[in-house]
């Protein structure tokens, strides 16, 4: 065999161990990421199944639950974050991902329900806005939407948004999708129980929320 | 099928060349070439180093004196200036040299470089060996023992030596200097296994019997050099590099000098390879040659001016869009700094094998540095190459491609 020969075989070996190094440590890292998501959703779940649970067990004062509320929301919202760049690095049609989304939109309905409950319960008004976007190709402005919704649930920690994808096969969601009456128009918005459609602009987003809704919750400084 | 996925095979030829060029490095002919010492050769043949001048009034004198302070016996070399009907003061500045008793300075009428070059080699009778030197270049004064030490080797039939840019001023000349270091790793590694298929310029070495047998230098569009080395490769000859033979040379200091030279080159090296080379291409002949040199030289072309159309592409509708998007709230929103996590770390194939590709670079250019024992600083010199060089070298690959399409004729400067 010549030297070029031999030199070419080496070079593929390489070359072929070398790709299939970085393909397991790119696989590596998204099933790390995964995994840090199943782990974030399951810590989640605990706390609002605990909260649940307090709620009903503390059925004469059940305002004491309303701080671990908030705390959960948050929460919810970085997990919603970490979930997104996933799908941009996975694919939206990956199963594990699916997998998660619809965990995630089980943990939003869940917390939804119990910050209607604890507002029912304890007379306070959360300001909740009920988002749902498409991934699908066929929402043109959702990506703007949600940075808008971003930057307000930035500013005012308090605003309570839920991201939902509407395409999501889900049946708890499509219930949710049904009783809440949101069209397929996207973006749509549901700003503490009314709907509005479509995005042109931050302000216009803005007058959508219920008179002094934005001002009466506390803005980070 | 993403954008993205149309890289993959690009990236995977890259690291298989990278990979090749390691292993080659690695192997005894590299390696034996690299512990060659000029001691090893007593041997002084008789050498004529021709100039062809061009309207070279500013730098041809520097070339000369350099060639002068050579480190090799007076009575086996020769120097032969020869101008080619330049319009500045070229011709005054060489008849200066005319009276040292082994310079020969001739004059003719404009006619291109290779026809300079021949006239040369025709005043070269009692030479064994004749080299070529730029006229914007000049050599360190051991450079030519550097050279005949490579001709040990009775089969070797042509040297190349070790090319840097002198003094790099502006940013492009800087980008060009990291550039030329690795070219140096590149020609020591292809020459130990006879893959070289360019004998530039600037301080290249034949056999006189290489002319006998072939023939003198052609017009070969503007490439007379890479037409030679072809013809050579052609005709089974080997093209050997003297690693530690260092010849400097001015890099061109503007955009628009740039592109006009390597345009000149890439144009040369797709002529001469569809009209008149094409039977090297395959396996029948030189395979080092025929089945990686040449082919990978192709699709670096083609892939270079695809993968930075598709980057362009996809860098402009992303910062569209990050546009739209970023417009849909305050701007100071942008700038919010976020907790550092390693979730959010952009790990791909893609950057992880680019990162691996320009760390291999950047070593190459450091081997190529140190070996040559050239002088300068490489490090802020990478830093700008890595930079620059995939912005402006599709400029020159695109204008290329498109002068051979469209059957442009290329300027020399």
């Amino acid at each position: 065999m010549s030297l070029f020969a031999r030199n070419a075989l080496i070079a593929l070996a390489i070359t072929v161990v070398l790709t299939g190094t970085v393909i397991y440590a790119v696989n590596y890292l998204n099933n790390a990421r995964v995994a840090e998501l199943s782990t974030i959703e399951d810590q989640i779940s605990i706390d609002t199944l605990s909260l649940d649970t307090q709620f009903s067990l503390l059925e004469s004062a059940p305002c004491d639950s309303a701080a671990s509320s908030t705390v959960l929301t948050g929460e919810l919202s970085d997990l919603g974050n970490r979930l997104s760049y996933a799908e941009d690095q996975l694919g939206s049609d990956n199963p594990q991902v699916i997998r998660l989304k619809q965990q995630y939109s089980l943990l939003e309905i869940r917390d939804y329900l119990i910050t209607k409950q604890l507002a029912a319960a304890c007379g306070t008004k959360p300001v909740t806005v009920l988002y749902f976007y498409s991934n699908a190709g066929d929402c043109a402005d959702c990506d703007r939407a949600g940075y808008a919704l971003s930057y307000l649930h930035n500013t005012y920690p308090n605003l309570r948004v839920y991201s939902f994808d509407y395409n999501l096969s889900i049946g708890a969601l499509q219930t949710f999708i049904a009783l809440t009456k949101v069209k397929d128009t996207l973006p749509a918005f549901v700003i503490n129980g009314r709907q509005s459609y479509g995005f042109t602009s931050l302000p216009d987003l803005e007058k959508q929320f219920p008179k002094g809704a934005l001002a009466t919750t506390s803005p980070k400084l | 099928m993403s954008p993205e996925t149309l890289v993959y095979p690009f990236l995977f030829l890259a690291i298989f060349f990278e990979s090749f060029l390691l292993v080659t490095f690695l192997s005894k002919p590299a390696r034996d070439r690299r512990l060659a010492s000029t001691r090893q050769a007593a041997a002084t043949p008789r050498v004529a180093i021709v100039v062809p001048c061009w309207n070279e009034e500013t730098t041809v004198a520097g070339t000369v004196e350099s060639l002068l302070a050579l480190d090799y016996p007076a009575d086996k070399l020769s120097l032969v200036l020869v101008d080619d009907g330049s319009t500045d003061r070229t011709s005054a500045v060489i008849d200066r040299f005319a009276e040292h008793p082994h310079i020969t300075a001739l004059h003719k009428e404009n006619g291109g470089k290779y026809t300079a070059m021949n006239l040369g080699i025709a005043h070269a009778k009692d030479a064994e060996i004749i080299g070529f030197l730029d006229a914007d270049s000049f050599v360190a004064s051991d450079a030519l023992r550097e050279i005949t030490t490579a001709f040990a080797e009775p089969e070797t039939m042509a040297v190349t030596a070790s090319m840097s840019i002198h003094q790099p001023r502006t940013i492009l000349q800087r980008m060009q200097y990291a550039e030329y270091a690795f070219a140096i790793t590149l020609r020591h590694v292809f020459a130990s296994i006879n893959g070289l298929y360019v004998t530039p310029g600037p301080f290249s070495f034949y056999r006189r019997t290489v002319f006998d047998r072939l023939g003198p230098f052609k017009h070969a569009y503007l490439a007379e050099d890479m037409e030679m080395a072809m013809r050579m490769q052609r005709a089974g000859f080997n093209i050997g590099n003297a690693l530690r033979a260092r010849v400097y040379t001015k890099g061109p200091p503007t955009l628009p000098k740039l592109i006009t030279q390597r345009v000149r080159w890439t144009t040369g090296f797709l002529r001469n390879i569809a009209f008149d080379y094409r039977d090297l291409i395959g396996g029948k002949g030189n395979a080092v040659l025929g089945l990686f040199v040449l082919p990978l030289g192709l699709i670096a072309i083609g892939g270079g001016i695809a993968i930075f159309a598709l980057t362009v592409t996809e860098v402009v509708q992303r910062a569209l869009h990050a546009l739209s998007v970023v417009q849909a709230a305050p701007l100071s929103y942008a700038f919010t700094p976020h907790p550092f996590s390693w979730f959010y770390l952009p790990v791909t194939a893609v950057t992880l094998i680019g990162i691996t590709l320009i760390l291999s670079t950047l070593i190459w250019m450091t081997l190529g540095k140190r070996l040559s024992r050239t002088p300068g600083r490489l490090v802020p010199n990478m830093l700008v190459y890595l930079l620059l060089y995939s912005f402006v070298a599709p400029l020159w690959l695109i204008q290329s491609v498109s002068h051979v399409a469209r059957g442009v004729h290329t300027a020399w400067r």
